[in-house]
């Protein structure tokens, strides 16, 4: 546990030393929030009230499936993994302290999101703060989940790339962060039930701000955790795979 | 002898139709410094993996001081310090962070003391992507230390490293070979070989061609001995009637023999100059080095 504990701190020193996990974890996406969030709140006013969910769940996204899947692959490619093998450093500890300071930098800005969209945007705040933080709980897990997962199963960086681009692009067309899902045709709407942030954003309404849905905010939510479960899980096995010993 | 620290027995690995060992056996003792040489492919890294638990053995058993390296991992990386050839930390890692990782993962301080041993000291600060080569190498080696291994791996130690880097590393080894510490050297450098090793493993397209002393390896030559002497008047330069040595050439006023009965040849040289009033003012006597006899034996020279 102590090997585990020591990387998630030095991880966490790295990363902020280092100016492309600064650029896609932190300064990409809250630019992005910064311009969208105006735009949003003056041409969508149907978005405007859960802008906070929906510029979360950008960054939330973004900040995983884009950022973490490469780093992961440099890590096995440059024979980093191998050296940390050979010192002793379970790989389980590695992919542990890679997800988990994904997850507090992506929490860091979740907060700045959620606190700061009402004051500069007039955002509404939640209604029920307990599924607010319970939703992007359930949505930050699956997500860098879901990053660990890209970055185990690519096979290069550039790999990671193209993977990590075909989940997020139409997470965020799909979702129904940018515009109501239901505006969408119905293929594309079906189609976006495979992405995690889906489901995130009608948890957000159910149960955050109380809307009147046609569909349930406990089984979205549920549905996001099982994500979760799976993707971990997931990666996890991949990782094990492929650093066993051959 | 005492018991072997390590034994590597009829060990085979094979990488689907490609046999990259082949029932390889050696031993080695406590204490000692063993190469291991061979040309790109012969088998030298796949054996080190094996060795270190990152490749599982086709068939064959390895005991590291009486530890199954896969299945006493956790034990063995104790016992173990890795140096590995082509292994990397992050680019974004202080060197101080890289020690307490290591640290933490054999659960003791971080070993400030081999940072200062190794002149790392004034680079605690510095990221692990800006560090030349030779203090990566240092790096590397100051970490593979951290948990006090009876048996320390170097994989290529010196490969990029500078003049002055090579002999830091060098005198580091010979430091670590008198406090008892068995290492393990692979390495193309022979004169590194012949230098450091006490005793030197030779693989050749997965097996092992020979393993021994380096003197004993390099007695079993074929090649010649050269005789190389400059006399005040010439007299030796191309007259071939000496029994027991065959002149070859002529070079800045320097005569080569090549001989096989070396004391017999040098003497009947020494007479003739003597017999043509001459005077002997430079000999050499070059037996054949560890690199010729590495290089007969890649060639096929060699007519084991």
């Amino acid at each position: 546990m102590k090997t585990v504990w020591t990387q998630i701190y030095i991880q966490l020193r790295m990363d902020a030393r280092d100016k492309g996990t600064i650029l896609v974890f932190y300064l990409v996406p809250l630019g992005f929030y910064a311009v969208m969030g105006a735009v949003f709140s003056s041409v969508n006013p149907e978005i405007k009230p859960v802008l906070s969910a929906t510029m979360a769940i950008f960054s939330i996204t973004m900040g995983a499936v884009i950022g973490l899947p490469p780093a992961l692959v440099k890590l096995r490619e440059a024979g980093v993994l191998r050296a940390y093998q050979v010192s002793g450093i379970p790989g389980r500890s590695t992919l542990a302290g890679m997800g988990i300071s994904a997850f507090l930098h992506l929490a860091l800005v979740a907060v700045i999101i959620s606190v700061s969209a009402p004051l500069l945007f007039g955002a509404q705040m939640p209604q029920h703060m307990g599924g607010y933080l319970l939703t992007l709980l359930a949505l930050l897990v699956c997500s860098v989940a879901l990053g660990l997962l890209i970055g185990v199963v690519a096979s290069t960086q550039a790999a990671a790339m193209m993977i990590s681009q075909a989940v997020f692009m139409p997470s965020l067309m799909l979702s129904g962060i940018m515009f109501p899902a239901n505006l969408l045709p119905a293929p594309l709407e079906y189609l976006g039930n495979v992405f995690p942030a889906t489901h995130a954003m009608r948890a957000f309404h159910a149960l955050a701000y109380g809307a009147h849905t046609d569909f349930q905010g406990s089984l979205a939510l549920g549905i996001v955790f099982g994500m979760a479960f799976l993707a971990v899980i997931a990666s996890v096995w991949k990782f094990e795979l492929t650093t066993r010993v051959a | 002898m005492n018991e072997p620290i390590l034994e590597v027995q009829n060990l085979t690995k094979r990488y689907q139709s490609v046999t990259a060992v082949n029932n390889v056996s050696f031993r080695i003792y406590p204490g000692e410094v063993f190469g291991l040489l061979g040309p790109n492919g012969a088998g030298k890294t796949t054996t080190l993996e094996c060795m270190e638990g990152l490749r599982r053995p086709t068939s064959g058993t390895i005991l590291v001081d009486g530890l199954h390296p896969i299945k006493d991992r956790h034990l063995v990386r104790r016992v173990l310090g890795v140096q590995l050839q082509t292994a990397a930390l992050p680019e974004m890692m202080l060197v101080k962070e890289a020690m307490a990782l290591i640290c933490a993962a054999h659960d003791v301080q971080p070993r400030q003391d081999l940072l200062h041993r190794f002149g790392l000291d004034d680079l605690k600060m510095k990221q692990y992507g800006t560090l030349s080569t030779g203090q990566k190498r240092k790096l590397q080696l100051a970490l593979a230390l951290a948990s006090s291994p009876k048996i320390v791996v170097l994989d290529e130690p010196t490969a990029g490293v500078d003049v002055q880097g090579r002999a830091q590393l060098h005198e580091e080894i010979r430091a670590l070979k008198a406090v008892g510490v068995t290492l393990i050297l692979a390495t193309h450098d022979m004169a590194e070989a012949e230098m450091l090793c006490d005793r030197i493993a030779i693989l050749i397209g997965g097996k092992l061609a020979t393993v021994g002393t380096p003197e004993q390896v390099t007695a079993a030559s074929k090649a010649e001995t050269r005789i190389t002497l400059r006399t005040r008047h010439g007299s030796l330069l191309g007259q071939g009637r000496i029994e027991k040595a065959s002149f070859i050439g002529k070079s800045e006023g320097f005569a080569h023999w090549l001989c096989t009965d070396t004391a017999s040849a040098v003497m009947e040289l020494l007479a003739e100059a003597i017999h043509a009033d001459d005077f002997v003012e430079d000999l050499r006597v070059e037996r054949p080095s560890l690199e010729e006899r590495f290089l007969e034996m890649v060639e096929g020279r060699d007519a084991r």
